[in-house]
């Protein structure tokens, strides 16, 4: 790799520096052609996540006949300056996080999303031996008072803004819980986790993330249990930029939510992809079905 | 070797005292629901995943955390020597017409290094959007400015005379300039610039944690689903990948020192820096990251006044900021406590040997996958925080540590052992003593570095300014972030004042210098 220098030689050195510094202007741009890029903030670890984006862009790629490349983003924030600055076309969205990139976006578009999310919810889960009960109404939230209690993510609709909407309504505010503010685990999985293990009474949740572990055995029905199931709301979906039909060509919007719309069960690589999504299928969505959230994110103040 | 006063000594231990009020706090709080966890993690330790998909992103993570490193610690390096050779008095004093602006520029680049890196890196990545530019550019931003002020520090603490001297034979400034400074900054860089090479690497991993990719996000995520066997693939690789990288910058530092001349040394320094940078961009290109697109700037709408008042008025920032001293107080008092008590505990030198390895591990965990398995048996409060900061850079102090005490001559150690004493109080007079103001000294630095990490932990019980910032970073909300990162600035620079204070206070008083 060019490190190991010719060190005997005077004039070598000279030369070796030389064409170091020249090898800097030799190595050319990237030839520009139009790609579809696809993003998503990861809910999954990393080799599900590889595996899931490999094949959907493969699958994009063929029917639309355009390159499509998967970028990951790793940082609610960054997912949203992404899709703002133009970066990427097409992006797997939480419910907060595409209205949010969205009202910063001019003409950008839901799509399309899964059958479960439509009618999303989260759950209050809390340690058996916290002294907390299971919830019949949503006023008795307020038996969470004095608890060490966590959220997921800070961005997280079913982790974070959801949640406190309701825990809100019942009358619980942030600083009543014990330390005075609530933890902010990061991920569902940890969220979990931490209940779990008893560090945080209880905790709130992505339903989905929890019913997965319950599948996948990784949760002790004698430590942890569901204490409360929050009404439904919409959630996760994928967002398009406005500007798409006129990237790619006249109508590529609406193949492109067609395409989608077409996944079934019967051809091998798109069961695949509906597998990983943990879905039977993707239905339509329009913007307008997050005008709740948008409001709730005002009022709790993760949209100005 | 002039005989120490023991007094410095028992203070490299002293600090380890914070360990009462913070193990009271754990012990308090810790139970047994997340033991399984904790067995499961370890015993993953000794069995890593070895699946194909697995092993290939934690390498492919690698790569893009190595690429970065290295181009970001160039540009670095380079722009860092540069503005550290501006702001010397030494240049100034032969352009004395204009010395202020010398003095203008030390005081300005307290801001750069004012701010961390990932604090950067969330700022840039909201103005550059998804580049791999805005991993580099934050590195190099406080990077440029650490080194910039390491390399005036020390120019300005030779004698000058030499220099007035060259000067009086009539030869112009530049010439003279590089006679006399050259082979005085060309030792400063080769032992400085290797370390800022380490600690690109880590910075690079804290930013992946951040989701700026690389190993650090590879990391983060296998946490964050608890895939701890995937985990510890992406940490032994890391591992192996540092000692390797450790051993050849030794070897070829100990080659081009013994057989370059001086005026060659320069020639080579250049070289390495801009191989460097050629090598890591065109990996970088290798592995499809667009870094010859040219940047596109999305500037954001700056907040009015009303904002700002209002955002004053809503974050509780005494609170937070009392906090944030508190974290850095107790993580501090940790990272530099444990490592001398550890050596007076454990005495020996294959003891010291296996330290040594453990601390470079140490070092490479970042702190927010420390909290998360601290929290998985004791209940959130400050002391977690604390604990995983401290346990970092305690890492980075024990390899300083027994990195000097490998090299260090052994007769003060055998003179007192022969004495009668013992294996314990021995290697606390005549192993620590002799290293304890320069390990103080640079303790002190390591402080003001805490400080500002402080920026990355905050997220257990959502305490402190650097969780404020995520929560406002997600909410974008521009007025309160531009608050909250002035305030960490305005803290760090008075904290860097502090630091320096006593820092200087050890290093006057030290009888070896091991911060450069």
């Amino acid at each position: 790799m060019g490190l190991g220098l010719g060190l005997g030689l005077k004039h070598t050195k000279t030369a070796v520096c030389i064409l170091s510094i020249f090898h800097l202007f030799t190595i050319n741009g990237l030839k520009a052609e139009e790609i579809l890029r696809i993003g998503a903030i990861p809910d999954q670890n990393p080799e599900r996540l590889n595996r899931l984006y490999k094949v959907l862009s493969s699958e994009l790629s063929e029917q639309l006949n355009i390159p499509v490349r998967y970028k990951p983003v790793t940082n609610y924030a960054a997912a949203v300056t992404a899709f703002r600055t133009g970066k990427l076309d097409l992006v797997w969205f939480g419910g907060l996080t595409g209205v949010q990139a969205r009202l910063q976006t001019k003409g950008a578009k839901v799509l399309v999303q899964r059958d479960i999310d439509e009618k999303f919810h989260s759950v209050f889960i809390a340690n058996k031996k916290s002294s907390l009960q299971k919830i019949n109404k949503i006023n008795d939230l307020r038996t969470l008072k004095e608890k060490r209690f966590t959220f997921g993510s800070e961005s997280s609709t079913s982790g974070r803004l959801m949640p406190q909407y309701f825990l809100n309504k019942a009358g619980v505010q942030l600083k009543d819980f014990k330390g005075g503010a609530p933890g902010f685990s990061g991920s569902h999985d940890t969220t979990l986790m931490l209940v779990q293990s008893g560090s945080y009474e209880a905790g709130a949740l992505n339903e989905q993330v929890w019913e997965s572990n319950v599948k996948r055995g990784r949760v002790n029905p004698s430590k942890v249990f569901v204490i409360w199931k929050t009404p439904s709301y919409y959630d996760y979906h994928w967002l398009a930029q406005g500007n798409l039909d006129k990237k790619f060509k006249k109508g590529f919007t609406k193949e492109l939510r067609n395409v989608f719309l077409n996944f079934n069960e019967k051809s091998p690589r798109q069961k695949k992809i509906l597998d990983l999504f943990g879905t039977k299928k993707f239905i339509m969505s329009r913007n307008d079905n997050y005008n709740k959230i948008e409001k709730i994110a005002r009022e709790i103040g993760k949209i100005k | 070797m002039k005989l120490i006063k023991p007094v410095s000594t028992l203070l490299t231990v002293l600090p380890s005292i914070v360990y009462i009020p913070v193990l009271i706090e754990i012990i308090k709080g810790f139970h047994i629901g997340g033991l399984n966890i904790i067995f499961t993690f370890i015993s993953s330790a000794i069995k890593p995943s070895f699946n194909h998909e697995v092993v290939k992103s934690a390498w492919e993570g690698l790569q893009i955390t190595i690429a970065i490193a290295l181009t970001s610690w160039a540009i670095s390096m380079l722009i860092g020597i540069l503005l550290g050779v501006l702001s010397t008095d030494l240049f100034w004093k032969s352009i004395p017409k204009f010395s202020y602006l010398g003095k203008f520029l030390k005081y300005l680049l307290a801001i750069p290094r004012s701010i961390h890196e990932v604090v950067w890196g969330l700022l840039f990545i909201q103005i550059l959007g998804l580049n791999i530019w805005v991993a580099i550019i934050s590195i190099v931003i406080p990077y440029s400015a650490l080194t910039a002020r390491v390399i005036s520090e020390q120019l300005d603490s030779f004698e000058i005379q030499p220099l007035i001297a060259i000067r009086k034979t009539g030869s112009n400034i530049i010439s003279s300039f590089i006679t006399f400074l050259l082979p005085k900054l060309i030792s400063v860089i080769s032992t400085y610039g290797s370390y800022r090479l380490e600690c690109a690497i880590r910075g690079v991993t804290l930013l992946g944690i951040f989701g700026l990719g690389g190993i650090g996000t590879e990391l983060y995520l296998t946490l964050k689903s608890f895939e701890f066997k995937e985990m510890w693939t992406c940490l032994w690789m890391l591992w192996l990948v540092i000692i390797f990288l450790e051993k050849f910058i030794k070897f070829s530092r100990s080659y081009l020192l013994n057989n370059i001349s001086l005026k060659n040394s320069f020639l080579i320094s250049i070289s390495i820096f801009s191989l460097s940078l050629s090598l890591g961009m065109s990996w970088l290109y290798n592995l499809n990251f667009e870094i010859f697109t040219p940047l596109n700037f999305s500037f954001l709408n700056l907040p009015s006044f009303v904002e700002i008042e209002n955002g004053f008025k809503t974050l509780p920032l005494l609170k937070l900021i009392f906090k944030t001293i508190l974290m850095t107080f107790l993580a501090s008092c940790i990272a530099i406590g444990t490592p001398p008590l550890l050596l007076v505990l454990f005495p020996g030198k294959f003891s010291l040997k296996v330290q040594n390895f453990i601390w470079i591990f140490f070092r490479l965990i970042p702190p927010p996958l420390t909290t998360i398995l601290i929290l998985l048996f004791t209940n959130p409060n400050i002391s977690v925080a604390a604990l995983s900061l401290g346990i970092t850079h305690m890492g980075v102090m024990g390899r300083l540590l027994t990195d000097n005490i490998l090299k260090q001559e052994k007769s003060i150690y055998r003179a007192i052992k022969s004495n009668g004493s013992s294996k314990q109080s021995a290697t606390l007079y005549g192993i620590l003593a002799p290293q304890s103001n320069s390990y103080l000294a640079y303790g002190a630095y390591r402080s003001d570095v805490i400080l500002k990490e402080t920026a990355i932990v905050g997220a257990v019980g959502g305490v402190g300014l650097g969780w404020q910032l995520q929560e406002s970073l997600s909410s974008f909300d521009w007025a309160q972030v531009m608050i909250i990162t002035a305030t960490f600035s305005l803290l760090t620079i008075s904290g860097e004042f502090i630091f320096n204070t006593s820092q200087n206070y050890w290093l006057k008083n030290s009888t070896n210098n091991f911060i450069s």
